[in-house]
């Protein structure tokens, strides 16, 4: 990351870890003491997750104080690098990777069976990174035949080896 | 000292059989092409095999799991050599005179180089683990609570320092946050569920292999997508066994880095990279060939691997006497020996003696059938890495998934899995390291446990902490790593050595 992008997300990112430090010291003094159980004090759950948080806010402060010695809040947030920010070559892959992923995770698995939702996932994943939209389909019929054969061999090796061969439970 | 002899016979004697030999080559071999694929770590390999040998006994998961680390941290010299891009972070510093060597044409002299050298690194470490773990573990039974809180924070602390050595304060932030990920979820003193929110999920904890899968995992899938394509360069692959002379030569540079890379794998979440990186610089700054470095000079070459090799070992120190990881694949180790009911820690010594010089020999299995199996079969493995990373990640991701799911059955896994992947993406790509948040994960526990614990004990007062004797060194130690880093120390350390300079100078003449 540029030197100047770096100090702007370190400005960012000291005051969500402040925020945080303070939200986790609060929440644990609001943990209970047991004090009418005649418990001793010193033990109370929320001894470790407060010094955790007074020192998480307290190492946020540190990097705010410094991002803002370097000039960090300069966050120049406008619409001409917003725009070129969302139709750069990498966010887009990011992007991609990271939604095909989770969808495949969090919303695909236990509702499909697993040897399908991986099938489908591996298929999408590489189709939308190899496959050409602006060219014809059938000039592209070699990446399509690859592409099923690696989503399919994946789901069924995957399953078999993994619930029959490791005897491991799969997800869905 | 006889004793160990004694249980490292019998133990390498009980691996000397068919069906154990046949894993050790076969976990060796996958772990080398783990390491070897960009996008794929030795931590992510050891946590998908801790998944597949859930169903195994103790020992020979255990020994699995070792070959599959000792491979993978060796395998990414391949990469590193061939493409100039380290399979794994740990092959970083051995790109930086291996490619060059490639591009000169003598591509397999580097392999056999580094082969070699990564075999001696990890006999060497081997040694220092025999030699080591007992005089820890028996150190550490002294340890009370007051130190064990010192324990855990000196080994944020000194993980922080040198994961981010431009930037401790990120490294800190970041052990920091994951000391705080394990106060998610029930308490161990009374039972209080902490930060659930109302949720089944997060009431029982955020477990440590989902959660480094998705850092070391998910978060590479997604850098390694990220970039455009790398271009494989096509070097033809000659002799690959070194000649003795090679090695005789630089000697004293191999059993530097050996022992160098062991000492820094024994250093509690600092790894193969650091441990890599510091070889190699040492290397440099004493040759004579120092200027040299970087355009192909083998004593980099073998410096840097034996330096990673010899580290995994070491990382494996701690976590037999301590149960604390040395490294990043080491804490999946340390992890994977808790699930099949090992206990390491100072009490090892006392409850499974014999265990302790049983990963010595696995150790030294693993190391053997490393340079066998780098040794050979190098230009066929030269193919897999021409595989398009397009296809390559969807499938490391599904195993991903599974990983993550397998060891508790629980779709919230996956979910942290995820979350950590993205997380961890993000948190590296603004130079925080992860080394240190795996390793609060881990110490979390440890630290909110013996806090409390030495607080009841000295009924509120810290005094304690700083008074007694172990207690106070740690502390020393701590303080001083923290404040070396700051300017207004530097300034001091320079002026220092400046005024100790002139002095010498007007005592000579």
């Amino acid at each position: 990351m540029k030197e100047s992008n770096m100090t702007r997300a370190d400005f960012v990112t000291s005051i969500i870890l402040i925020a945080f430090g303070v939200a986790v010291l609060i929440m644990s003094l609001h943990m209970p003491t047991f004090a009418a159980r005649g418990v001793n004090p010193y033990s109370a759950p929320g001894i470790v997750p407060g010094f955790l948080g007074a020192l998480i806010a307290l190492l946020g402060l540190v990097l705010f104080i410094r991002s803002v010695g370097r000039k960090g809040y300069r966050l120049g947030i406008n619409g001409r690098t917003v725009k070129e920010f969302f139709t750069a070559q990498q966010t887009l892959r990011l992007t991609i990777t990271i939604v095909i992923s989770v969808l495949y995770a969090l919303v695909l698995l236990g509702r499909v069976p697993y040897p399908i939702a991986t099938g489908i996932y591996v298929l999408a994943f590489i189709l939308l990174f190899e496959y050409k939209w602006k060219s014809p389909a059938r000039s592209q019929w070699k990446t399509l035949l690859f592409a099923v054969i690696v989503a399919v061999s994946t789901a069924v090796l995957v399953t078999a080896v993994f619930q029959y061969l490791f005897l491991v439970s799969l997800p869905g | 000292m006889l004793e160990g002899l004694h249980y490292f016979a019998e133990g390498l004697i009980g691996f000397l059989n068919f069906k154990t030999l046949f894993n050790v080559l076969w976990a060796t071999q996958l772990g080398i092409i783990v390491g070897m694929l960009p996008g794929l770590t030795a931590t992510m390999g050891v946590a998908l095999m801790t998944t597949l040998t859930f169903k195994l006994d103790a020992s020979n998961a255990v020994l699995i799991l070792v070959c599959m680390y000792i491979g993978a941290i060796y395998g990414g010299s391949r990469s590193a050599i061939l493409l100039n891009i380290p399979g794994t972070p740990a092959n970083a510093a051995t790109a930086v005179d291996g490619h060059p060597l490639a591009k000169q044409g003598r591509a397999g002299r580097a392999i056999g180089i580094a082969t070699t050298g990564s075999f001696i690194g990890s006999f060497i470490g081997m040694i220092m683990l025999a030699l080591f773990t007992p005089l820890i573990g028996a150190f550490a039974l002294k340890f009370e609570s007051f130190e064990y809180t010192w324990l855990a924070i000196f080994g944020i602390i000194i993980s922080g320092n040198l994961t981010a050595p431009k930037d401790p304060l990120k490294g800190w932030i970041s052990g920091f946050l994951g000391l705080f990920v394990a106060m998610i979820g029930m308490e161990s003193i009374h039972a209080f569920v902490r930060f659930s929110f109302g949720t089944v999920g997060l009431s029982g904890g955020v477990a440590l292999i989902p959660a480094m899968v998705g850092a070391f995992g998910f978060a590479e899938i997604i850098s390694v997508m990220r970039h455009p394509k790398f271009e494989v360069v096509n070097t033809k692959i000659e002799r690959v066994i070194p000649s003795f002379r090679d090695i005789r030569v630089h000697l004293k540079t191999i059993v530097r880095s050996g022992i160098v890379g062991t000492f820094i794998g024994a250093v509690p979440g600092v790894g193969e990279d650091v441990a890599a990186w510091v070889s190699y610089d040492m290397a440099r700054r004493s040759s004579k060939d120092g200027d040299k470095f970087g355009t192909g000079v083998v004593e980099g070459l073998i410096a840097a691997e034996t330096g990673n090799n010899a580290c995994v070992a070491g990382a494996m120190i701690p976590v037999l006497s301590l149960a604390i990881p040395g490294s990043a694949p080491a804490a999946v180790l340390l992890a994977a020996m808790l699930i099949h009911g090992v206990r390491p820690g100072p009490l090892i010594m006392v409850e499974f003696p014999d265990f302790v010089f049983k990963v010595v020999a696995m150790v030294l299995l693993a190391s053997v059938a490393m340079l066998i199996l780098g040794l050979s079969l190098v230009r066929l493995l030269v193919k897999v890495l021409l595989v398009p990373r397009t296809k390559l990640m969807p499938i490391i991701f599904t195993l991903c998934v599974v990983g993550s799911f397998a060891i508790q059955s629980r779709f919230f896994d996956i979910g942290v899995m995820v979350i950590f992947g993205v997380l961890g993406f993000y948190l590296r790509e603004m130079e925080y390291p992860m080394a240190p948040l795996v390793l609060g994960i881990i110490l979390g526990g440890i630290l909110d446990q013996n806090l409390r614990r030495a607080l009841v004990l000295s009924d509120g007062s810290i005094l304690p902490f700083f008074t007694r004797p172990i207690s106070a060194v740690l502390f020393l130690i701590i303080a001083f790593t923290m404040v070396s880093r700051t300017r207004w120390f530097l300034r001091l350390k320079a002026q220092a050595s400046n005024s100790v300079r002139s002095l010498l100078g007007r005592s000579r003449r």
